[in-house]
């Protein structure tokens, strides 16, 4: 085998905007042999950066292979990292000018406006790939462990896949029809595989959770024959929980306020065990104590202190119940 | 009277209410529900329930011998009262849709809770009525929209001589909607949209206020109503009918029509300039002949937005 590794970034969508600039989105391909076509996208969020991140990783491990292994990539690799780019580059979670949610305009119409017509186009290039891995980073309210999040509709297909991606959950929901519109749901349903990560915290980076999933993708493309049996991957060492909506367990604010957390994000918790309180700062009082109702992992826990009555503040997962 | 629907909490302001109008004989539960403002950015509904619970007040108080409300009706003006204060579409906090909330929930995040309150306030009503604008960059003809509708909402449609009724199938991606909420129900429901985001359209809105107090008339909520005839005919328009044009090239988008003029096929109706150079780029003409039922506002355009809809007499 002679398979030769190229690497090239390339606009795959482009569109003009009202005065004189076009938006171009760019992605990454590393093409070597003949082999599966797997692909990553991030930034469908203007505000969620993990999967840029996670891009470079990838980038810069290829990069690495081009100079030793040329010869290993066995297929192709695209990466495209930053697909809301004009949300990304102006701090806005949906389309700027649209106030759309990208990733709720799938599959999404090749003549209409801008949202519908980016949904077609990145439907177009990612199907038929071999497996395509959706990165998000939650957002800016929230902090979550590394995990894969699936649709129950797809879960003979996905979970197996999920449990080699060296992450910490996989947590399985209910087919809700609204997220019907989603990348993955849109993918899932069209035949090619897509595995949604959900990981860190928006507007932030957390470089450990991104080489833990760097090394599991890797893994993963290894096995599906994108990478040579004989290359040398970092080591894989984490084992997922299986939640489900049956052993999530979610903790609303009681009163608004703000909250601090006294408990550590992913750690075992105690069933009455103390996880933060909600304090205001007219006064010295404590407004509220956020205790866990169960046993279990402490998954989700909130970033932003600020809370409404009714704002999520944490989600513990029971060590009991649930799927294995 | 007034009454709130919800009393929230706020993180560093006092809490805050959502206030609804209860006009009429008391009654288990309100004959008629109006609701608008979900979308704090749409005040032409705000506007329009605002005057309606001034003027079934004043019908109340005996202004108008000669009407009697005969049963009670619900109003809220505005759900989404931040939204209204701070002119965004969405709950200003977590920027969230609060039509994308429902049937909402008591024990999930506010957004939810909101939803909850304003369902269980209307859900029992006979008649029950959302008013939408369009955004603040497309302007749209008063008409009402069915969604999957009934046949005796097909009917009761009518009633309200709007010029124009709009029907479309409940799409999935709409089950997390107040209209979808309402329509598990017995009784009918209704969205009205009127105009565009952002602005208050007085004779849009004089439209609609007439609309809806010939519709109290009609379905005998409002006694002693003198229907004007309104020489206009009303159109029922289903997805087949709409031909939309969209912009082949980015530019800045011009054109003084108004939405609800019918137009011919080919007709001129604006133009697009290139934005740096100032020459016309592309004249925007009428892809049918039929009732311009919607219009772009804002005037940049990008490729692909839509500009507007001609809807063709069926």
């Amino acid at each position: 085998m002679s398979a030769q590794l190229s690497m090239k970034t390339e606009t795959f969508f482009t569109i003009d905007m009202p005065y004189c600039e076009r938006m171009d989105i760019r992605r990454t391909v590393f093409s070597g042999g003949e082999g599966p076509r797997v692909a990553v996208v991030a930034g469908l969020h203007g505000d969620e950066l993990e999967g840029l991140y996670v891009c470079h990783r990838l980038a810069a491990w290829l990069d690495a292979l081009q100079r030793t292994e040329p010869d290993y990539l066995l297929g192709s690799v695209e990466l495209y990292p930053a697909v809301n780019t004009l949300g990304l580059d102006t701090l806005t979670r949906g389309l700027p000018v649209f106030d759309t949610d990208l990733n709720r305009a799938f599959p999404g119409s090749s003549g209409g406006p801008l949202p519908e017509r980016l949904a077609a186009a990145l439907m177009t290039e990612l199907s038929g790939a071999a497996l395509v891995v959706d990165i998000h980073a939650s957002n800016i309210y929230l902090r979550e462990i590394p995990q894969v999040r699936i649709n129950q509709e797809f879960d003979d297909e996905l979970v197996p896949v999920a449990r080699r991606m060296n992450l910490d959950l996989i947590w399985l929901h209910g087919a809700a029809t609204v997220l019907e519109t989603t990348l993955a749901h849109s993918l899932n349903s069209s035949g090619t595989p897509c595995l949604v990560v959900e990981m860190g915290v928006g507007m932030r980076i957390t470089p450990e959770y991104c080489d833990q999933l760097v090394a599991g993708i890797l893994s993963v493309w290894k096995e599906k024959g994108v990478l040579a049996p004989e290359v040398a991957l970092p080591e894989t060492t984490h084992t997922p929980l299986i939640a489900d909506d049956s052993n999530v367990h979610y903790l609303n604010a009681q009163t608004s306020g703000m909250f601090v957390a006294s408990a550590s994000h992913w750690t075992d918790v105690r069933r009455g065990e103390l996880l933060g309180t909600i304090v205001s700062p007219f006064c010295g009082d404590v407004l509220s104590d956020v205790r866990s109702p169960v046993d279990g992992v402490l998954f989700t826990l909130r970033e932003y202190p600020l809370v409404y009555e009714g704002s999520l503040m944490a989600r513990v997962m029971a060590r009991t119940g649930g799927r294995s | 009277m007034m009454r709130n629907l919800l009393c929230m909490t706020a993180p560093v302001r006092e809490g805050f209410d959502i206030p609804c109008h209860e006009i009429g004989p008391k009654s288990s539960h309100p004959a008629v529900a109006l609701v608008a403002g979900l979308h704090g950015d749409e005040i032409n509904g705000v506007f329009i329930l605002s005057r309606m619970a001034d003027f079934l007040n004043s019908v109340e108080n005996g202004k108008y011998p000669e009407l009697r409300l005969a049963r009670r009706v619900l109003i809220i003006p505005a759900v989404n009262v931040l939204g209204v204060n701070l002119r965004t579409r969405s709950w200003p906090f977590d920027k969230t849709d609060l039509n994308r909330m429902f049937p909402g929930s008591t024990i999930g995040e506010t957004t939810q809770r909101i939803a909850y309150a304003v369902l269980e306030a209307t859900k029992r009503s006979d008649y029950r009525i959302d008013i939408h604008t369009a955004s603040a960059d497309f302007e749209e003809v008063p008409q009402v929209r069915l969604y999957g509708p009934s046949d005796a909402e097909r009917a009761t449609s009518i009633l309200f001589g709007l010029p124009a009724v709009m029907e479309r199938s409940l799409s999935p991606v709409f089950t997390t909607t107040l209209m979808s909420s309402w329509k598990v129900w017995p009784g009918q429901s209704f969205v009205l949209r009127v105009g565009q985001a952002g602005t208050v359209q007085l004779e849009h809105c004089q439209r609609v206020f007439r609309a809806l107090v010939s519709f109290l008339g009609r379905i005998g909520v409002l006694e002693g109503v003198q229907i004007a005839v309104e020489d206009e005919e009303i159109c029922c328009f289903d997805k087949k009918s709409a031909f939309r044009v969209f912009a082949e090239k980015a530019g800045t988008f011009v054109s003084d029509r108004q939405v609800g003029r019918w137009v011919r096929a080919g007709q001129e109706l604006g133009y697009i300039y290139d934005s740096f150079g100032g020459n016309v780029i592309e004249k925007v003409v009428a892809p049918v002949a039929g009732m311009l039922s919607g219009m772009r506002r804002h005037p940049l355009l990008f490729e692909g937005d839509l500009i507007l809809r001609v809807n063709r007499k069926g």
